[in-house]
């Protein structure tokens, strides 16, 4: 049984005064002193452990009176009260007894049946305003997402750039995208060139002329295995990040990516680095004056297999 | 409780009959001693800063923001205008975002000392299991709120961050292209990955992080905190204080600390943005921020190459390092707090930290090897 407040006091000898006020241990959450009020004579503060019995309105104490009294007054400015202190868990842990309060049930709320189905019908009318919404939000969200292929033929320059065999030669052009809403401007992209020798070319294209297919399947446009000229998708097939064409100590000269260090030779071939699959070749045609057109394509980095986002 | 007036007697100045006024109708007095008075078991330390300081960061990050966006407009075609006038235009646009930037890194660097702290201390552990979950929630928002700020300037260090970035989460088994396209807002970084980033950046992560950050504070203050992981129950309660004064004092000061180290590097290390964003990088070698850089290195790694070693390098060991710290605190059941009796922890820290600082060192000595 827990001391309750006001209950009487009684040492071995005499009754001394009553409960005021019980002191817990912040650490324990057991009681650990009772504040005895001493009948009209000042608070005493007194250890639990000389507590011999607690009954309904009573605790018994083992000291005598006049040991009680000995005790230094009760120092209200040490304490606070548990409405000013922080302390975790504590309405679930305290063992004070302090009584009950309590609160009338306002009579409406007597013997109300069904309180499980008006939960739920809460739950369902939820799911009545959210499911609806589910699927224009997700579309509404997702209409940029996925965009037509674009396979028009861009001048990049002329051929007459291309100094030397087997050797990357970038490429700069400008490309005018109109996205949504907002006005029509120009991105700056790159594309690498290589006039590839007969060795290179069959490295590529391994005796057979490389086709090009739109999102339907059909052909628009074969690159011939034996016209020279080579392009490469200015994209890393790593991570997507541009690469360079770079004097390398032990390779000599290689495509190479700064991001992850990928490297590839002049057929695109991958050399080191953490590259899936050979840089990406485009559609390339030269036209009898040396102006050099592509059809722009991006594929999605990462993969073994080419697939083609842009 | 100094700062509390006397309950006993009417209120005599304004301030106080304010106070008076509305402590009557929300119990104003009780709610900030309880917010006070909360015990720290073993006294106050300054190991224990790191929480108050991740608050104060995230504040100054949202004032910071909510300023920048006074004249900063995220279209491709006004970003890096924009972003350019605040910095040469407006007065003291430099500096304040400058403070933005650096704030970020602040906050990575705090956000790591605090995970440290509450990990070495074994403050993880039952019944603490729920503030360690939704601080690793917070610990992803942060991230989140790194990898989405940087696009937003749209120089080419924004733009190729998020290409690089975003092609990673395309790696993930079969929602990756879902999830990047979603992000991208269509096959490639344009207007739509700017629209998509900025309405994350400034509203989807602020609003998710302040309602963690406040249940973390709520579960915090369920559980109470855990305190150091030796003494015995006597010793602690001995040397037991409240939040305030003592600790707040040492959260103040870690705070000033912070703000200083900020402000320092705001002022003598301005951003300084590059061209403006495209498709083709020119010179430029892209990295993303130094966060970021010891994914960015190992991914280098030949371990980590072809399409297979790819998926492990950028989706399987990070996700599952995400899954070990989440289950953290359900399989390691061990009572036992003391890092120091705690080997596999110990070590696990020691390797993983070692790890993050050298792949990010050797990504900022390789980048001299690249020109």
């Amino acid at each position: 049984m827990q001391p309750q407040l006001k209950s009487k006091v009684r040492c071995a000898d005499r009754e001394v005064g009553e409960v005021t006020k019980v002191i817990m241990d912040p650490l324990s959450h057991e009681v650990s002193h009772l504040v005895v009020s001493m009948n009209g004579s000042g608070e005493r503060q007194v250890s639990i452990a000389i507590v011999q019995a607690v009954t309904e309105d009573l605790v018994q104490l083992r000291s005598s009176s006049s040991e009680v009294i000995a005790l230094p007054p009760f120092k209200r400015e040490d304490y606070v009260t548990l409405h000013e202190v922080e302390i975790p868990g504590l309405e679930r842990h305290i063992h004070v007894e302090s009584g009950e309060v309590l609160v009338p049930l306002p009579e409406l709320e007597r013997n109300v049946e069904r309180r499980t189905f008006f939960a739920n019908l809460t739950y369902v009318t939820g799911l009545f305003i959210g499911l609806p919404l589910v699927y224009p939000v997700l579309k509404f969200l997702m209409n940029p997402m996925y965009a037509s292929l674009d396979n028009r033929w861009l001048k990049v320059g002329n051929v007459a750039k291309v100094k030397a065999e087997d050797v990357g030669t970038q490429f700069q052009y400008k490309r005018r995208v109109k996205e949504a809403f907002m006005p029509e401007s120009e991105i700056e992209k790159n594309v690498w060139v290589v006039k590839a020798t007969p060795s290179v070319l069959e490295k590529v294209y391994q005796g057979k002329d490389m086709e090009f297919r739109d999102s339907a399947g059909k052909p628009i446009w074969t690159n011939k295995k034996d016209v020279p000229f080579l392009a490469f998708s200015g994209k890393c097939p790593h991570l997507g990040c541009g690469f360079k064409w770079r004097n390398h100590k032990v390779l000599g000269p290689v495509f190479l990516c700064p991001c992850h260090l990928s490297i590839y030779d002049a057929s695109g071939k991958v050399l080191d680095g953490p590259a899936p699959r050979p840089l990406d070749l485009m559609p390339i045609q030269v036209s009898s004056s040396g102006e050099v057109q592509i059809i722009d394509m991006e594929f999605k980095a990462g993969t073994k297999s080419q697939t083609r986002i842009v | 409780m100094s700062d509390i007036p006397p309950s006993a007697g009417p209120p005599a100045t304004v301030a106080e009959k304010i106070f008076a006024f509305v402590d009557e109708r929300v119990g104003l007095k009780q709610l900030t001693a309880k917010m006070l008075n909360e015990s720290v078991p073993g006294g106050s330390r300054w190991a224990y800063v790191f929480g108050s300081i991740l608050l104060f960061i995230f504040i100054m990050q949202a004032l910071t923001g909510v300023l920048l966006m006074f004249y900063y407009v995220p279209t491709a075609d006004h970003a890096y205008a924009s972003t350019q006038y605040i910095i040469h235009d407006i007065d003291y646009g430099w500096f304040l975002l400058s403070y933005h930037f650096w704030g970020s890194s602040a906050m990575v660097v705090c956000v790591f000392a605090h995970m440290s702290q509450v990990f070495l201390w074994g403050a993880y552990k039952k019944p603490r299991e729920l503030i360690w979950l939704v601080g690793l929630a917070l610990f992803a928002l942060v991230m989140g709120f790194g990898f989405t700020g940087y696009l937003l300037p749209w120089d080419q260090r924004a733009f190729w961050a998020t290409t690089v970035g975003v092609e990673i989460m395309d790696k993930v088994p079969v929602i990756g292209d879902f999830m990047a396209r979603f992000l991208k807002g269509g096959p490639t970084p344009g207007q739509m990955t700017l629209s998509r980033f900025f309405v994350i950046h400034v509203m989807v992560l602020p609003a998710a992080l302040i309602g963690l950050a406040g249940l973390h504070l709520f579960l915090f203050r369920c559980a109470g905190p855990a305190g150091p992981f030796r003494g015995t129950p006597v010793e602690l309660k001995a040397k037991t204080d409240y939040f305030f004064p003592r600790q707040i004092w040492k959260d103040v000061v870690g705070m000033a600390v912070v703000f200083a180290c900020i402000s320092a590097l705001a002022f003598w290390e301005p951003v300084v943005l590059l061209d403006e964003a495209t498709p083709d990088p020119g010179d430029y070698h892209p990295e993303p921020e130094w966060y970021f850089l010891f994914i960015f290195q190992h991914l280098r790694l030949r371990m980590f190459s072809g399409e297979l070693g790819q998926i492990f390098g950028s989706i399987v060991g990070p996700g599952l390092l995400g899954l070990v710290l989440v289950f953290l605190p359900f399989f390691d059941r061990n009572p036992e707090r003391n890092i120091f009796k705690r080997p596999i922890a110990l070590i696990g820290w020691v390797v993983l930290t070692a790890s993050i600082l050298l792949f990010t060192v050797s990504a900022i000595i390789n980048r001299e090897f690249l020109d």
